[in-house]
């Protein structure tokens, strides 16, 4: 990307959790640009279109109507020119099995959507800034639920 | 053994059959030899005396002669020359008479031939004689001559009768020695081959009584089983049936009858018969089963249904196992017994356990989703109260800003409920995958886990090395965060909590606690030993009871979830938790996890 700002998207349909989110991101001051949608089959046309500017990091919800977060990441992971765009899962539940089955099917990082709100926002800057390249290749079950 | 033995003795009688028909063989053959023996020496005495007769009337015919002609040469008158005439035929006759009764004898045939030719000399000269007297003037000298050779001739003949008679003697006495040899042993040997005999048969007479008197106790022991089969059948609810696989026929017990509500051999037993009563629905399966008979030599139980005489159905297990005899013919034998209180129990017990399984299920769905779903809106709260103390706080009037500490302190405990129900549940739910782990690495994580609170409490945790066993190892890790945490919760203020942990490998017998019906049973028993506030010990139990706390949740907190959980999770490695405490004397938990 050649532009100064980082592109990133968020699909969730919790109109709450997508305010919490673009004002996290606002009180952040990083140079970010953030878009949302409220499912995930909005996500994925977007995504699909070919005007489209890809994100470079995609926050997903799981529990989400029409398409749920697990279908849109396996679909992201299938198709090419999208398997590269860092994932983050963002969900307010923990449980082993959507931890495990997130981590197998390819998603970079599992967030538990916080209780605080100055929480939120130090999670979402230290995501936002990882050195993808390096968190990717170093990427183990360990270090993939992101604890703060 | 006794059974056993039956089936060994026919061939020991048969044996002692033969060799009797044998002996009396043999007796019988030497009898008829000797009888024939016998017969023969007394064939040889009248013949001798025969012989001798013979013998006696020749020399008689020959002195009739001489004495005829004597008498005819003194008188001369005819009649005296009567016998003479008539000898020479008498005496030929005599003679061939006894060459023909010693034609067996070579000697008494030689000296018949020497015999005839003194008797032709005599008659000779008997004839010369009677010529020379005839003439008118006859040489005395001449006729005196004549009869002296005459008279020789005659006593020849009188001395080869003589030595015939002798030789018919020796060979008399020759044939009676012969005879006495061959006869004088036989009653010895017959008397002995007797007493054998009779000493077989009498073994074989013992034998047989003896095995006459096991048959017999056979006998009375298999009627007595056979009654106690019989009442066994009757008490147990079962039946049993028979089938010889050589002759094809069936033979069913008196309580198979009264199972098919029927009186005992009211009907011939036969398969037929007996499908008469089978439900239809599962007749395939019984004959399809049936026909396993004659090809395997167990027939694996099998249940089906039969509609009794009075038309109830019940359900009956069928087993069977072929069986070869002691005489060699193979039978399939089989029960069948009613289990249709089995049946129906075991129906209800199975709806029963489908009904609580999926209870079970619904309400770990219902515990998860509840406190799962129950997160969200908290966490919005939760978010919103945070938002509105960083934005609006200093526009909160004081009482206001009370409220909403108090309402952040409520949802920070409903989200602690919350999660702990959580932990709870999945406890229950998660698979359990058991593996190999090192229970010092999973302390390690505990600590780790809990290294904030450990901090601020000045905690001091001690363990010994703990074994690697074969866990759910998240568990085991909870296990010991939440006793770990529980000891530091209830330090006593001033004390730096101390929590020792230690674990030794003990047999079930070594401890009062574990149940002793296993003594072999190995366990690790692992203490985790605090110096904290401690409790007294008739709330040791309760503890460990969901939602059950000692203190007020102003003195400590707590949702009285954690060692509900802690005691599930050791359930669920089938072990057991105890705890042993004395008020302001610290607490021990103690876990008992069985080595394999």
């Amino acid at each position: 990307m050649t532009t100064d700002f980082i592109n990133i998207c968020l699909a969730d349909d919790d109109e709450d959790d997508r305010l919490f989110f673009t004002d996290a991101f606002e009180e952040l001051k990083i140079n970010t640009k953030v878009s949302t949608f409220n499912d995930g089959v909005e996500l994925m046309n977007y995504l699909n279109h070919e005007d489209s500017v890809l994100p470079n990091v995609l926050f997903l919800d799981l529990n989400m109507p029409k398409k749920n977060g697990v279908e849109c990441l396996l679909e992201i992971k299938k198709n090419e020119k999208l398997n590269d765009i860092a994932i983050a899962i963002y969900s307010t539940s923990s449980s082993e099995e959507h931890i495990e089955e997130t981590f197998i099917n390819g998603a970079n990082i599992y967030i538990k959507k916080p209780n605080d709100f100055d929480n939120l926002k130090k999670i979402l800057s230290e995501v936002v800034t990882i050195n993808w390249q390096y968190h990717t290749s170093g990427l183990n079950k360990d270090n993939f639920l992101m604890r703060m | 053994m006794n059974y056993l033995q039956l089936h060994k003795s026919p061939l020991f009688l048969k044996i002692i059959f033969i060799i009797s028909v044998a002996v009396i063989f043999f007796i019988g053959g030497i009898t008829f030899k000797h009888i024939t023996v016998l017969k023969k020496s007394s064939n040889y005495v009248s013949n001798s005396h025969e012989v001798n007769t013979e013998l006696e009337r020749l020399i008689s015919f020959i002195k009739d002669a001489e004495t005829g002609q004597r008498g005819y040469i003194l008188t001369r008158d005819k009649k005296f020359l009567e016998p003479y005439l008539k000898s020479k035929n008498l005496v030929k006759k005599s003679f061939n008479e006894v060459s023909k009764l010693t034609k067996n004898s070579r000697t008494q045939q030689a000296n018949l031939k020497k015999l005839l030719f003194f008797i032709n000399k005599r008659q000779n000269y008997l004839s010369k004689t009677l010529y020379l007297t005839e003439q008118k003037n006859y040489d005395e000298k001449q006729l005196v001559s004549n009869l002296l050779i005459g008279k020789q001739a005659m006593d020849s003949i009188r001395l080869k009768i003589e030595d015939m008679m002798i030789a018919q003697k020796n060979l008399l006495n020759n044939r009676q020695k012969e005879y006495e040899s061959t006869m004088n042993y036989t009653p010895l040997l017959i008397y002995l081959t007797l007493i054998v005999t009779l000493i077989l048969i009498t073994i074989a007479f013992i034998k047989m009584n003896r095995d006459l008197i096991i048959l017999k106790s056979t006998i009375n022991t298999l009627s007595v089983a056979i009654e106690a089969s019989k009442l066994a059948e009757i008490v147990g609810g079962f039946g049993s049936w028979q089938y010889n696989l050589e002759t094809h026929e069936y033979t069913f017990s008196d309580n198979e009858y009264r199972l098919l509500g029927c009186e005992p051999q009211s009907f011939t037993a036969s398969v037929e018969e007996f499908y008469k009563f089978v439900h239809p629905d599962d007749l395939q399966h019984v004959i399809d089963n049936a026909n396993i008979i004659p090809t395997d030599s167990i027939l694996p139980p099998f249940t089906y249904r039969i509609i009794r005489k009075d038309g109830e159905v019940r359900y009956f297990r069928a087993l069977g196992r072929v069986v070869t005899v002691a005489s060699g013919e193979k039978t399939h034998i089989g029960t069948t017994s009613d289990v249709t209180e089995e049946m129906y129990a075991q129906n209800f017990i199975e709806e029963r356990n489908r009904e609580l399984e999926s209870n079970n299920k619904e309400l770990t769905a219902f515990n998860y989703i509840a406190s799962h779903d129950l997160q969200e809106p908290l966490r919005k709260i939760e978010t919103f109260l945070s938002r509105l103390v960083s934005k609006d706080y200093d526009n909160l009037s004081k009482s206001g800003q009370q409220y909403v500490s108090s309402i952040q302190s409520s949802a920070k405990r409903m989200r602690v409920l919350i999660e702990d129900l959580l932990q709870f549940s999945r406890t229950n739910k998660a698979e359990k995958v058991f593996e190999e782990a090192n229970l010092n690495s999973l302390l390690d994580n505990a600590k780790q886990e809990l290294a904030q609170v450990i901090e601020e409490k000045n905690g001091i945790i001690e363990s010994n090395t703990l074994p690697t066993l074969h866990v759910i190892p998240f568990q085991i890790q909870q296990l010991f965060i939440n006793l770990i945490s529980n000891s530091l919760k209830y330090s006593k203020q001033d004390v730096a909590p101390v929590i020792k942990i230690n674990s030794t490998l003990i047999s079930a017998q070594e401890d009062n606690f574990l149940p002793n019906n296993n003594n072999n049973a190995k366990y690790y028993k692992i203490t985790i030993e605090d110096n904290g506030i401690g409790f007294e010990q008739e709330y040791a139990k309760k503890i460990f009871i969901l939602f059950n706390r000692l203190h007020n949740k102003n003195e400590y907190a707590g949702t009285g979830i954690g060692l509900a959980i802690c005691k599930k999770i050791v359930e669920n490695h089938k072990g057991f938790i105890v705890a042993n405490a004395e008020l302001n004397e610290g607490a021990t938990f103690t876990i008992y996890i069985p080595a394999e």
